[in-house]
């Protein structure tokens, strides 16, 4: 059992902090994914748990042991490292080799688990290359390979696909996941990229300065986000959030916008704020469609005439982009027809999937 | 775009310079095997008629006619004081060098900066106070004497070149070894060493010129064959009321060919070293 | 990661072998010649090494003629060579790196200057300006002047020159060597921008290649300004400071001083000027480089 616990983790260079005291449990063979703009401590806190940083308070276990004071190599963990970090004098099979010969384990063995690994990632035929003559998926691949050859009972993944081209990182993401079912471990991963996180995790973790923002699946945190941080980092294109004043109009709470356009605020968020109250709120592109062009349902919805600023057009949907309430916001039109800037159209916005904030402390009414 | 004349002129201009370049040391290497009258002849004779090994045997001592200059118990002076004093460069080098890659300290600037201007201390001036110490010490014309202060000399600059190759290494390969298994002891001599051995190597052979070259401390500080090295040496045939120019063209030529052969050797790494280690700081 | 089990850290650990030698060979002897330059020190009379004179020493060298010759003769010198051998230097870098073919052999015989012993290139000069044998005067003769004789290294002028050059040979080919591994690292994106912008080749020398290569230049700089009292070495052997004192530099005149004259507390006062002239050097440089670092923002 291979159960990550962090607790009241915290990191600091002298003066400056880094980590402010974060817990998190990642559950045995959990595939959990630390997100974030850079800078906010999610890869302190990964390097913390390989070891190859020293912790300044809190204590983090691997298992059952608290691993604080053992060195890297006495944790049982791999590492796929952002530049991969495969040993430029070693061929391939050496690089996969290398922790097990560091073990010393009997030539057999070794031959073994490298051939085993080799098959997993289809790197068979690449064994007596040397990295330099891989391309930059095959490293990447050779990376997770040396990762898995062990047997460890913690992955740990470093940005492994952001040095990848689009294309490829999509290929690797799918890699990944299969890897994952095939090999049932403990994963920790970090990334800046919200969509490797909600693609990859079980669980994703979004950090902002050295603190957690919320922990959830990618399915929570899409659809219940904690705060405005979390709503505008999660999804894209981004959540349009507005700053609203709460009043009453016709008995019923309503969040006024900068324009005077009012929206009828949901039952449950309606509960807790009061009138006057500063508050935010918030709605993804996909809740904002011309009317006849969007998914509703039988869902309470505002309409709203708006002018088009500019269309993007997706293929299989248009962005559009208009304004609302003094700021630019995204709608979406799905099924979509030609749109020219400067047209006029009827907007539909899905008043059960507005999210409310409460504008001083940007966090969600509801929590 | 180029046109045909400007291709020659860069030619021309370079055919110029590599012949300034080349010319005084073939000029020496021609004289070291001709005849002492053919050098002296008026008017001057420019393709030597005969090619002759007299000069090196004269001054190797192998000679009847003329005193030999002890040039043989020169070279092992001075390959015994620029192999030791290399040798324990590149050792403490290394660890300098790695310390100043890999760690980050409180007055790791300063530090640098100190080591580096103790190299810029002209030798001459440090002979002064060495040459009174020694004395005292009893270490004057002795090979550790030297080999002391060639140590002292040579191991700033070999930690900057080091410094500039560990640079090279990614951090994350020696982390990657360490969660790998290995402790960093281990991941520095299954890892780091070895990607950063040709650079270690020409920084050895960067020292190892240093001290075969050195004259103005070893003119001071040795006296006699018991320490003497070849440059110190190269001044005896000058102590002579004439100059024996045929004798110190081949005494010449005795001390270049090792340091040609050993520049050619490392040059591609030297240059990579020096601009490497400056720039990135 | 604590891996050394001791209260030290590790760099501490690393760095002291090398900081214990520097210490006894360098610092220590350079405080016991600070002490003796306040003394009337002679290496003949042992016990003047307890005779503490207080400025003496320096209040002499204030007022003594030789010495700021010879210490203006070496600033003059060291401007003048560092100048020549930049300027030199970047043209054949730049000669170089328009070169098609065989820049690798150029680039290999351009080092060869670098790694010859200094006491070697003195020779090598000394041979090469010699009146009876050397190849200039046998130049001038076989060209047809067949009574003339220079006596290039008797001449005040001339021999001043002579060592010029041998400098200036032995040290050019590290400014070439550098500027032409800085040109060649350089991005082709600006140059080709520059040129879209409509610079003509100057103004993209002037305002595009030349602040590129100035880190370059300020390597190339300190790196030489670790060694310029090296030269002692060529003119000693070339001229040793004569004729009668007309190529005198400040580092011949410390050796004279101390060992031929003995009088080691005047010499060790000296040495505090040179050392002092030489450190600046080294530091300005130095200075130079780390601003034009942060300027350039870390050149690839």
């Amino acid at each position: 059992m291979a159960e990550v616990r962090l607790e009241k983790l915290v990191k600091s260079y002298g003066k400056i902090g880094v980590v402010h005291g974060i817990d998190l449990t990642i559950a045995h063979n959990e595939f959990v994914v630390l997100v974030g703009p850079s800078g906010c401590g999610k890869s302190t806190t990964l390097r913390m748990i390989a070891g190859l940083e020293d912790i300044t308070g809190g204590t983090i276990s691997i298992g059952d042991r608290v691993v604080n004071d053992l060195p890297p190599r006495a944790r049982n963990i791999s590492m796929v490292f952002q530049n991969y970090a495969l040993y430029p004098h070693m061929t391939v099979k050496e690089n996969l080799g290398f922790s097990l010969k560091i073990a010393k384990q009997d030539a057999a063995t070794i031959e073994a688990r490298v051939a085993e690994a080799a098959e997993i990632l289809g790197l068979t035929p690449l064994l007596e290359r040397t990295p330099g003559e891989l391309s930059g998926g095959q490293r990447q691949r050779v990376a997770m390979g040396r990762s898995i050859v062990r047997h460890p009972d913690v992955f740990l993944f470093d940005e492994p696909l952001s040095n990848l081209d689009a294309k490829l990182r999509g290929q690797m993401r799918v890699e990944i996941k299969k890897l994952h079912q095939k090999v049932k471990t403990t994963i920790v991963y970090v990334t800046h990229d919200q969509v490797e996180a909600m693609t990859l995790a079980d669980r994703i973790v979004i950090m902002k300065d050295g603190h957690i923002e919320q922990v959830g699946t990618p399915a929570e945190v899409f659809e219940k986000p904690k705060n405005t941080f979390v709503a505008s980092f999660i999804g894209s294109p981004p959540m349009n959030l507005l700053d609203a004043t709460v009043a009453d109009e016709a008995g019923r709470k309503v969040a006024k916008l900068a324009d005077g356009v009012t929206l009828a605020l949901p039952a449950a968020a309606a509960e807790k704020v009061r009138d006057g109250q500063a508050i935010t709120v918030g709605f993804r592109a996909e809740a904002f469609s011309p009317v006849g062009y969007g998914l509703f349902g039988d869902s309470e919805v505002a309409t709203i005439e708006r002018t088009i600023i500019l269309p993007e057009p997706l293929g299989t949907e248009t962005l559009l982009y208009t304004e609302l309430g003094g700021k630019e916001v995204q709608g979406k039109m799905l099924n979509p027809r030609v749109v020219k800037p400067g047209e006029q159209l009827s907007f539909n916005l899905d008043l059960s999937r507005l999210h409310v904030f409460d504008k001083a402390s940007g966090m969600s009414v509801l929590v | 775009m180029e046109r045909s004349w400007q291709r020659w002129l860069i030619r021309f201009g370079i055919f110029i310079v590599m012949a300034i370049i080349c010319i005084p040391g073939l000029w020496i290497v021609m004289t070291a095997f001709r005849d002492n009258v053919e050098v002296m002849a008026r008017p001057p004779v420019w393709i030597p008629e005969r090619w002759t090994l007299d000069n090196f045997r004269a001054i190797l001592g192998l000679s009847e006619t003329q005193q030999g200059i002890p040039v043989i118990r020169y070279f092992l002076n001075s390959l015994v004081i620029s192999v030791t004093s290399t040798v324990l460069a590149v050792l403490i080098g290394m660890m300098g060098g790695y310390a100043f890659a890999r760690y980050r300290f409180k007055g790791k600037n300063v530090a640098f900066l100190w080591l580096m201007l103790s190299r810029t201390v002209p030798g001459i001036s440090l002979s002064l106070p060495v040459f009174i110490i020694w004395s005292r010490l009893g270490l004057i014309d002795t090979s550790i004497g030297v080999i002391l202060v060639y140590l002292a000399l040579n191991i700033p600059f070999t930690i900057w070149l080091i410094d500039g190759f560990f640079r090279q290494i990614p951090l994350s390969l020696s982390e990657a070894a360490q969660v790998d298994g290995c402790t960093r002891w281990q991941a520095f001599w299954k890892i780091e060493f070895p990607l950063a051995k040709s650079g270690i190597a020409s920084a050895g052979i960067f020292a190892f010129l240093t001290s075969w070259n050195e004259f103005a401390l070893a003119s001071q500080l040795t006296r006699t064959t018991a320490s003497k090295t070849l440059p110190v040496g190269l001044m005896d045939f000058t102590a002579q009321f004439t100059v024996d120019w045929t004798g110190m063209c081949a005494m010449a030529v005795i001390i270049i060919v090792p340091a040609l052969i050993l520049t050619f050797i490392v040059q591609k790494h030297l240059i990579a070293g020096l601009t490497f280690g400056g720039v990135k700081g | 990661m604590r891996f050394f089990r001791s209260r030290l850290s590790p760099p501490i650990l690393l760095l002291m072998p090398a900081f214990v030698i520097i210490t006894l060979v360098v610092a220590v002897p350079l405080l016991f010649s600070l002490y003796t330059s306040f003394t009337g020190y002679r290496l003949v009379q042992p016990a003047s090494l307890w005779q503490w004179v207080g400025l003496r020493n320096y209040q002499r060298l204030l007022t003594d003629v030789d010495f700021w010759w010879a210490f203006g003769r070496t600033l003059v010198f060291l401007t003048v060579a560092l100048n020549l051998e930049l300027v030199l230097g970047l043209g054949i870098a730049l000669l170089i790196d328009k070169l098609t073919a065989g820049q690798r052999i150029i680039r290999t015989i351009m080092m060869f200057p670098m790694m010859f012993s200094p006491i070697l290139v003195g020779f090598q000069f000394k041979y090469i300006f010699n009146d009876n044998v050397g190849l200039v005067n046998n130049a001038i003769q076989s060209l047809g002047w067949e009574n003339v004789t220079i006596p290039w290294l008797v001449n005040p002028v001339t021999a001043n020159l002579a060592i010029l050059m041998a400098e200036v040979w032995m040290s050019t080919p590290i400014f070439a060597i550098l500027l032409l591994a800085g040109l060649m690292a350089m991005p082709r994106d600006p140059v080709e921008a520059a040129k879209v912008d409509g610079c003509n080749p100057w103004q993209v020398f002037r305002h595009i290649t030349l602040p590129y290569l100035m880190p370059f230049v300020y390597i190339a700089m300190a790196i030489r300004s670790l060694d310029v009292a090296r030269a002692y070495d060529t003119v000693k052997i070339m001229t040793n400071g004569g004729p009668a004192g007309r190529t005198e530099l400040l580092w011949t005149l410390i050796a004279r001083t101390g060992y031929q004259d003995a009088r080691m507390g005047m010499a060790n006062a000296m040495s505090y000027a040179s050392i002092l002239l030489s450190v600046y050097f080294t530091v300005y440089f130095f200075r130079k480089l780390a601003a034009a670092r942060r300027t350039m923002g870390g050149v690839e």
